[in-house]
């Protein structure tokens, strides 16, 4: 699900608005709200975070250094092997030539196209009457809403080999044999169908926040440029790319997170689930090594170096919004 | 500005065409495909020739799709009271208060949201099946409640926060104890907020993939998600199956889309666009 950390400003309390008084406890409720309330109220929620994504994040530090197996899984014992698992990772010739290549570029590319496309979309909607937005709006949510799972069954149905309606269609242009081609067997074929997948999927987000954005723009300074004889390629780059930066920044980080840990997507498809190794990302390597193969120490290890990129990614994110945004 | 050209405004229908059709095309496919009497017949067009609900009187009689989706319903539902609960406190808590932590606090709700999944289903699946959680929906609740509440926290500490402090107060003069004061004033007040973490908490619980597949194998406790894998089969697939099982589980997210839709953009314009 896409989860972003934009809280609403806006909410509208309905109640009346009483006769502004002077307040002499400016900080807490005062005396009926005694020090420990704000620890009693977040408590629950606190736990509930540590022990589930926490703690688990430093058992996945530990398994990585460890060999765990299904021996371990059963006897609940494990011994330490230091950086082995790492080595091993480190210098299989699967991560430098596959799980790495196709997490990076696929992420790489896939945030270039939705970055460009959720842009252009929006300055498409930017433009249009009322009535043309909300439809192309409501459009776009449907996208945007199609689940993960169903969204991905119906590109590997477009894309089937015997069933599936593109291959038909190029097949009938005689653009290809379709009874000797399959799309999902090779690498650049599969991911160029998993492209067009997380790119449907990810546009709307970056379209109707860069709309938000453009919304805001003074139109004063736009018509002024206009005036100046500033044509709409100029104007695009000199006025509403300066003022949206960190729009564009946020879109483009989220963007780039989703697109690293994407899983769901390549997993479901042919091949996906480990049968064809040229297609593993870093994210479904790492689920196959220890869930499919039993091997939770060398998975876990896959799964640090992934979630190390990630944080990396993260704290470039998170410097972008604090420049912008006080807690 | 100028007035828009014919050539502009050929451009503009142009795009709004061509967006519209790429944006509604995989939906399309899925509808159609699962009223298709021929769906499963190589020689079938994107058009259905003939109408029927047999895919669906399939998924729900043999696909036991009545199990997974009233699975899904208990999991998503749980996970939407407890998760909203525990978001609300915690948001009075983090916008009502200044205490020591409170930024450490924020921080840590904003960077655990970026944590990928694939590193946390190694450990929570050994954690579960130690604990015996595996094939409980429970235990996918459980995780669900964690991976909702980052969000909820933050967007409904923004709710909280636009409820004017002096409404509390008027509440303590009248003799207000704190829980009597959240009650009647908090509570209400933060209600549309309230609705809007709850779809996106039934969303996340309900198109979850990887945790359901990881956690569920047992036929009985499955999810929607997991349980459309069954009509993938060694002897082909049976994709009028497939469309139909989709169709039973995007209706309910994208009826919630839409109806989240304006607070949706709000919430965007308010965080991102912030002067």
């Amino acid at each position: 699900m896409t989860a972003t950390a934009t809280p609403p400003r806006q909410a509208q309390p309905g109640g009346r608005h009483p006769r502004p008084r002077r307040s002499r406890r400016p900080e807490s409720g005062g005396r009926l709200t005694p020090g420990w309330l704000p620890w009693l109220l977040q408590a629950p929620a606190l736990v509930v975070l540590g022990g589930l994504l926490l703690y688990p994040l430093y058992r996945v530090g530990v398994l990585a250094f460890e060999d765990f197996g299904l021996r371990e899984l059963v006897t609940g014992q494990s011994s330490w092997v230091g950086l082995a698992n790492f080595r091993e990772v480190l210098t299989d010739p699967l991560l430098w030539k596959v799980a790495l290549p196709n997490t990076v570029v696929f992420a790489a590319v896939n945030v270039t196209l939705t970055v460009t496309l959720g842009t252009l979309v929006a300055l498409l909607l930017v433009r249009l009457g009322r009535w043309a937005r909300g439809v192309l709006t409501s459009a776009i949510m449907v996208a945007w809403a199609m689940p993960a799972v169903t969204g991905t069954y119906v590109w590997v149905f477009l894309f089937d080999a015997r069933d599936g309606a593109v291959m038909r269609a190029l097949g009938a242009l005689g653009l290809i044999d379709p009874a000797a081609t399959n799309w999902f067997t090779e690498r650049l074929p599969f991911y160029g169908i998993a492209t067009l997948n997380v790119v449907h999927h990810g546009f709307p987000f970056v379209a109707v926040t860069v709309l938000a954005g453009l919304m805001t723009l003074p139109k004063d300074t736009l018509e002024a440029a206009a005036l100046d004889g500033a044509g709409a390629w100029k104007r695009f780059w000199h006025v509403t790319v300066p003022l949206l930066k960190p729009v564009f920044a946020v879109v483009t980080i989220l963007s780039t997170i989703w697109d690293f840990k994407v899983f769901t997507q390549i997993y479901l498809m042919p091949g996906g689930s480990g049968t064809n190794r040229d297609v593993l990302n870093l994210g479904t390597w790492s689920y196959i090594t220890a869930i499919s193969q039993n091997r939770y120490g060398l998975g876990a290890a896959i799964a640090v170096l992934l979630t190390l990129l990630l944080l990396v990614i993260t704290l470039v994110y998170l410097r972008t919004l604090f420049k912008q945004d006080e807690l | 500005m100028s007035r828009p050209t014919v050539r502009s405004r050929v451009g503009l229908g142009l795009g709004f065409t061509a967006v519209l059709v790429f944006s509604l095309f995989p939906v399309f496919v899925m509808l159609s495909t699962a009223v298709d009497a021929r769906a499963n017949d190589g020689s079938r067009s994107l058009l259905p020739t003939s109408l029927t609900w047999d895919n669906f009187r399939f998924v729900l009689d043999e696909g036991g799709f009545a199990t997974y989706l009233r699975n899904s319903l208990v999991v998503a539902l749980s996970t939407v009271v407890i998760s909203g609960l525990l978001a609300l406190l915690a948001s009075v808590a983090v916008s009502r208060f200044r205490f020591r932590f409170r930024t450490s606090v924020l921080v840590m709700v904003l960077v655990v949201q970026m944590v990928p999944l694939e590193a946390l289903v190694i450990p929570l699946f050994i954690q579960a099946k130690n604990l015996g959680l595996l094939n409980h929906l429970f235990g996918l609740v459980v995780v669900y409640v964690a991976f909702s509440l980052p969000f909820a926290i933050w967007t409904l500490r923004g709710f909280v926060s636009a409820v004017p402090r002096e409404l509390e107060e008027a509440a303590y003069v009248d003799g207000a104890s704190w829980p009597r004061m959240f009650w009647s004033v908090l509570l209400p007040l933060v209600a549309p907020g309230l609705v809007a973490t709850s779809v996106f908490s039934f969303i996340t619980a309900w198109n979850e993939f990887v945790f359901a597949i990881t956690f569920m194998n047992d036929q009985g406790s499955y999810t929607v998600a997991v349980g459309l894998r069954q009509f993938f089969t060694q002897y082909g697939t049976n994709w009028g199956a497939v469309m139909a099982g989709s169709t039973l589980i995007t209706l309910p997210v994208m009826i919630f889309f839409v109806i989240v839709q304006r607070r949706l953009s709000d919430g965007l314009v308010a965080g991102a666009v912030k002067g």
